[in-house]
C-alpha cells in the first residue's frame, strides 16, 4: 500500500475531526490494571499522585508518606495511599462479514471510522490499542499501539479492511480474548446479523471480565426495507434464500421482528452491564462519536 | 344476442396470455440482502396471512380476466331483442272497476296492471309522449300527454280503483282520441273485462288480467223510510257457476239487528227485507270467503226522517198536500203568504204558482212559475205539449214512468243552463243549480195535468226533494253529490278510509267530490254534519269472471303495441370492465400499500 499514513488519516477523518478526538478520554468505569503507568487510575496503589487512602503504618513503609499532620492530631502514625496511574488496555473488535457491505455509506466504513475514533482517543490517552478484523475466523489484527505516533499505524490497518465472509462473532471473541492475558476495554463495533446469535460471545467476553461496549450499526434498508413484490431473498453471508411476497403485511411483520429483536438485545445487554449504542450507517461518525458514544458513557 | 363486430371476439385469445404473464409474474425475483435473520423472524406472523393472500392474488386475476373479457365482448357490440313501446303517444288505460280489486292475482289485478303500467312507462323512449287515464264510472285523466314520464308514473302511482263498474267504453274511446291513434299513437288497457269484450280499436292493445270467477257480493242495502215502519232491504248476487248459501248479519252500531243465510242461486239474487227502528248507521255482511272481500260489506243510514224541513207555499194544492203528509218528511208547513225572510228555516221550499220575485239562496221546488233570476224565461203557454223524453237513470226520474201522462198546458220555457230532465214540445222538469240556488221547476201547474192520480207522482215528489234535500238514500259511488251550502263558505269531506278533503263552496252549494269507495261519508261544515252512505256503483260491478280481450286491430304500420329493438349490451360491459380495473387496483394498491 503506497499511500501514506497522513492520506489514510485524511480519507477517514478530517483533520479537525481528528483534533476534536484528541480532548477526548475513554471511559472505563471499573478501574483497571495495566502495564506501564498512564494516564489511568489503576487498582495498584503506589507511587501515583492521586490520594487514594490512609493505612496505619506498617514496618518496611517509606516514611516520606506519613502523613505527619495526624501523627501531631492524633498521636497515631499513619500513612497516605495513592493510586497507581497505569494504562487501559483498549479492545477493538470490527466486524467485517459480508453483511457490512450493506448501507449507503456502508456499515464497514462507519464502523471504521467508529474504530479509528476509539483507538485514536486511546493513543492519544496513552491507552494500548488492539483492533482485531473478524468474520467467520479471526482475520487480521494488529498488535497493541500505545501513543499517539502510532495512530498512523492504525489508520492504515483499518483502512485496508473489506468486507467479506460470514459473521460469527462467538469464534473470534473467544479466540482473541481467550488469548490475551489483560483486562480492559471491549469495544465490538458490528451489525450483530449472525445467524447463531450475540449473547453466548457477549457472555464470554462478560466472563473474562472485560468492560464491554457494544457499537450495533444497521443499514437503512435493514431498518426500514424499501422492497415490494414477489422476491427471493438472498442472504449475501450464507447464499440462503428466503421467498417472500413482501407487500404491506410482510413490512408490518418485518417491523415487529425487527422491534422485538431489538428489545431482547437491549434487555440482555442491560441485563448484563453491557453497553450498547444502536446507530444506522448513514449517521455521521463525528455525530455518532461526539454525541451518541459521549452520551453513552464511552467517551468524555 | 346479436354481435355488430363478432372479429372483436379474437381478442380474447388474449386471455391465456393474461394468465401466462400472470404466471410469469410468480416468479420471484432474486433480491440480495445483508441478511434474512430477521425476514426469518417474521415468516411466523405471515404466515397468518398467506391464505388470505393467496385469495386476494386470485381474485385480482380474476378482476383482470373479467375486465379485459368485458371490454373484448363489449368491442364486438354485443345486443339483445328487447321490447321497447311503439308509437309516438302512448296513453295508459286502467280499468278501475271494483272487480279489479279481486285478489285471484297476486297482489290485485288492479295492483298488478298498475306495476305492467308502470313497466311500459319506464321502457318510453326519451321524448316520447304519454298519459294516463283511469276508467272509472267516468272516465278521469290523471295524466295529461307530456314527455314527463316521471309525472306519468306518479300518476301511475296515485291511480285508486273505485267500488263500482268503470266505464271502459268511455276510457278507451278518449284514450283513443287522446292518443291521436291514426297518426301512430298507442293505447295500452289493462283491464278484466269482467262485464263484456272492451271495443277493439286501432292502436289499442288489452292486457287482461285475472284468472277467478267466482264471487258474491251484496249489490244493495236500502233502508225504505217510504213505509209505515221503516224496512231494510239488502239484496245479494252470486255470479258463480253454483248455488250458495250465504250467511248475513246485518248490525246496526254494535247490536244486531237481522241474521239469516240466503239461499242464493248461481248468477241469480237473493233478497232479504227487514223491518229497523232508531237511528245511526247500519252494516251489513256477508260470509263468501271469495277473492273480493270488497262487496262482501254494505252500509246504509237509519234516519228518523228520509227527507227534510219542506215548506210550501200555495193558495191550495191538495194533491201535493196529501203527498207531504204520507212522505217522511222531516216537518211540513203550509202557507199562503211569500215571506223570503221565513225560508231560511226549511230545507226545501216549494213555491206552487206564487210569484216570490228574485229567489234568495236556497232550495227550492218551483211549479208553474219561472222566479226571475234563474236562467230561464217562460215566454207563454204551450197546450199538450206531451211528454217525449225524459231520463229515466236521473235520481229525481228513478222508478218514475211518465209513459201515460197527460199534461194540458205548460210554459213555454226557454232555459240558458242547467238540465232538463222531461221534455215534450218545451222543457217540462228543468233542473239548476247555481248563484247559491238549487231549484227543481215544473214547467206546468198539477191540475193542469193528470199527474197527481198516476202511481208515479207520490215517487217523483219524493224524488224531488230527495234530490233538493239531499236526502242520504240512493247515494252511489261514482255520483256527484251537491249539498246547498247556505251561509257556509268550506267543509270537509272524510272518506270510508278516513281520508279528508276540504270543498270550498261554488254558486251557494258544496260540489263534493265523486265518491270512490263504497261506505260512510260525512260532510262536516260549522254549521253541522251529514253523513251519507254510498254504495257500490253498479249491479254487475261483482263480476269479477275475466273476459277476452279483442283481437288488435292493426293499421298500416302499426303492431302490436310493442316493437322489438336491439338494446346494446356494450355500455354495461364497459361499466363492469372499468369496475373490475378498478377493483382491482384498489385491492392491488391496499396489498402494496401501507409503510410500516
Amino acid at each position: 500500500m503506497d499511500r501514506t499514513a497522513a492520506d489514510h488519516g485524511a480519507q477517514l477523518f478530517d483533520p479537525e475531526f481528528l483534533q476534536r478526538l484528541e480532548s477526548l478520554s475513554l471511559v472505563s468505569r471499573r478501574l483497571v490494571r495495566g502495564q506501564q503507568r498512564g494516564e489511568r487510575r489503576s487498582l495498584v496503589r503506589g507511587r501515583g499522585i492521586e490520594f487514594d487512602d490512609y493505612r496505619a503504618y506498617q514496618a518496611g513503609d517509606d516514611y516520606r508518606y506519613i502523613d505527619w499532620n495526624i501523627v501531631s492530631r492524633l498521636d497515631r502514625v499513619f500513612v497516605k495511599l495513592f493510586s497507581e496511574e497505569e494504562d487501559l488496555d483498549v479492545h477493538l473488535f470490527l466486524d467485517t462479514s459480508a453483511s457490512m457491505a450493506a448501507g449507503m455509506p456502508s456499515k464497514l466504513a462507519l464502523g471504521k471510522r467508529v474504530a479509528a475514533a476509539i483507538g485514536y482517543i486511546g493513543l492519544c490517552n496513552f491507552d494500548r490499542v488492539g483492533v482485531t478484523a473478524f468474520a467467520s475466523e479471526q482475520g487480521p489484527s494488529l498488535a497493541r499501539l500505545r501513543g499517539r505516533a502510532r495512530a498512523f499505524d492504525l489508520l492504515r490497518f483499518l483502512d485496508g479492511l473489506e468486507p467479506a465472509g460470514r459473521t460469527d462473532l462467538e469464534q473470534a471473541l473467544t479466540r482473541r480474548l481467550g488469548a490475551t492475558g489483560r483486562r480492559g476495554l471491549l469495544v465490538v463495533v458490528s451489525d450483530l446479523l449472525d445467524p447463531r446469535g450475540y449473547a453466548a460471545a457477549l457472555l464470554h467476553a462478560r466472563h473474562h471480565r472485560f468492560q464491554t461496549f457494544l457499537v450495533h450499526i444497521l443499514a437503512d434498508e435493514e431498518l426500514a426495507p424499501q422492497l415490494a413484490g414477489d422476491l427471493r431473498l438472498i442472504d449475501v453471508e450464507t447464499g440462503r434464500a428466503l421467498e417472500l411476497t413482501v407487500d404491506a403485511e410482510a413490512l408490518r411483520a418485518y417491523a415487529t421482528a425487527r422491534d422485538a429483536y431489538f428489545r431482547d438485545l437491549e434487555a440482555f445487554c442491560f441485563r448484563h452491564a453491557i453497553d450498547y449504542v444502536r446507530t444506522a450507517s448513514s449517521v455521521p461518525a463525528d455525530v455518532l462519536v461526539l454525541r451518541y458514544l459521549r452520551q453513552g458513557g464511552l467517551v468524555r | 344476442m346479436t354481435l355488430g363486430a363478432p372479429a372483436a371476439l379474437w381478442g380474447l385469445a388474449a386471455l391465456p396470455l393474461l394468465v401466462l404473464l400472470y404466471l410469469l409474474r410468480m416468479r420471484r425475483r432474486d433480491q440480495p440482502v445483508s441478511s434474512i435473520l430477521l425476514w426469518q423472524r417474521s415468516v411466523p406472523a405471515l404466515a397468518a396471512f398467506r391464505p388470505s393472500r393467496r385469495i386476494e392474488r386470485s381474485v385480482l386475476l380474476a378482476l383482470q380476466l373479467l375486465a379485459l373479457s368485458a371490454m373484448v365482448v363489449g368491442l364486438a357490440r354485443p345486443a339483445v331483442l328487447g321490447r321497447a313501446v311503439a308509437g309516438r303517444d302512448v296513453v295508459l288505460v286502467l280499468d278501475a272497476s271494483l272487480s279489479m280489486q279481486a285478489r285471484d292475482v297476486s297482489p290485485t289485478r288492479f295492483e298488478r296492471a298498475r306495476s305492467e303500467a308502470l313497466a311500459v312507462a319506464r321502457r318510453l323512449e326519451p321524448g316520447q309522449r304519454a298519459a294516463v287515464i283511469l276508467a272509472a264510472p267516468h272516465p278521469v285523466v290523471l295524466a295529461p300527454l307530456s314527455a314527463d314520464h316521471r309525472a306519468v308514473a306518479a300518476a301511475l302511482r296515485r291511480a285508486e280503483p273505485w267500488d263500482a263498474a268503470g266505464d271502459l267504453d268511455a276510457a278507451v274511446t278518449l284514450a283513443s282520441e287522446l292518443a291521436d291513434s291514426a297518426a301512430d299513437g298507442r293505447v295500452f288497457v289493462w283491464t278484466d273485462a269482467a262485464r263484456g269484450a272492451p271495443p277493439a280499436a286501432a292502436g289499442v292493445t288489452y292486457q287482461v288480467v285475472g284468472t277467478a270467477e267466482d264471487n258474491a257480493g251484496i249489490v244493495a242495502f236500502r233502508v225504505l223510510t217510504d213505509a209505515v215502519r221503516p224496512e231494510a232491504l239488502v239484496r245479494v248476487a252470486n255470479w258463480g257457476r253454483g248455488a250458495r248459501r250465504i250467511p248475513l248479519d246485518v248490525r246496526l252500531g254494535d247490536a244486531p239487528v237481522y241474521r239469516a243465510t240466503l239461499a242464493v242461486p248461481a248468477g241469480g239474487t237473493a233478497s232479504a227485507v227487514f223491518p229497523v227502528q232508531g237511528a245511526g248507521v247500519l252494516h251489513a255482511h256477508i260470509v263468501t270467503h271469495d277473492v273480493l272481500p270488497e262487496d262482501d260489506d254494505a252500509t246504509a243510514l237509519l234516519a228518523p226522517a228520509a227527507l227534510g224541513s219542506v215548506l210550501l207555499v200555495s193558495h191550495g194544492n191538495p194533491a201535493l198536500e196529501r203527498v207531504l203528509r204520507v212522505l217522511p218528511v222531516a216537518r211540513a208547513v203550509e202557507t199562503a203568504t211569500v215571506d223570503p225572510a221565513a225560508w231560511a228555516a226549511f230545507d226545501v221550499v216549494i213555491l206552487d204558482r206564487v210569484d216570490p220575485g228574485p229567489l234568495p239562496p236556497g232550495t227550492y221546488l218551483v211549479i208553474g212559475a219561472v222566479p226571475p233570476g234563474l236562467p230561464a224565461t217562460a215566454s207563454g203557454v204551450a197546450a199538450h205539449p206531451g211528454i217525449a223524453t225524459w231520463d229515466r237513470q236521473d235520481p229525481v226520474l228513478r222508478f218514475v214512468d211518465l209513459s201515460d201522462v197527460r199534461i194540458d198546458r205548460a210554459l213555454e220555457l226557454a232555459v240558458d243552463s242547467g238540465r232538463v230532465l222531461v221534455a215534450g214540445a218545451t222543457p217540462l222538469v228543468w233542473e239548476y243549480t247555481g248563484r247559491g240556488v238549487r231549484a227543481l221547476v215544473l214547467g206546468f201547474a198539477l191540475e193542469d195535468s193528470d199527474l197527481p192520480k198516476h202511481a208515479a207522482f207520490p215517487i217523483l215528489v219524493r224524488n224531488m226533494l230527495a234530490w233538493l234535500s239531499v236526502a242520504v238514500d240512493h247515494v252511489a259511488v261514482g255520483d256527484e253529490v251537491q249539498v246547498p251550502a247556505g251561509a257556509e263558505r268550506a267543509g270537509s269531506l272524510t272518506d270510508p278510509l278516513g281520508r279528508h278533503v276540504d270543498v270550498r263552496a261554488t254558486d251557494g252549494a258544496f260540489v263534493l267530490p265523486p265518491f270512490a269507495r263504497a261506505g260512510l261519508y260525512r260532510f262536516s261544515t260549522a254549521a253541522g254534519t251529514r253523513a251519507f252512505a254510498a254504495e257500490i256503483g253498479s249491479p254487475n260491478a261483482g263480476m269479477i269472471r275475466p273476459g277476452r280481450a279483442p283481437a288488435p286491430v292493426s293499421t298500416a304500420g302499426t303492431s302490436a303495441g310493442t316493437v322489438l329493438v336491439h338494446v346494446p349490451l356494450w355500455p354495461w360491459l364497459l361499466l363492469v370492465g372499468i369496475a373490475a380495473l378498478l377493483g382491482e387496483w384498489a385491492l392491488a394498491t391496499r396489498q402494496r400499500g401501507g409503510d410500516a
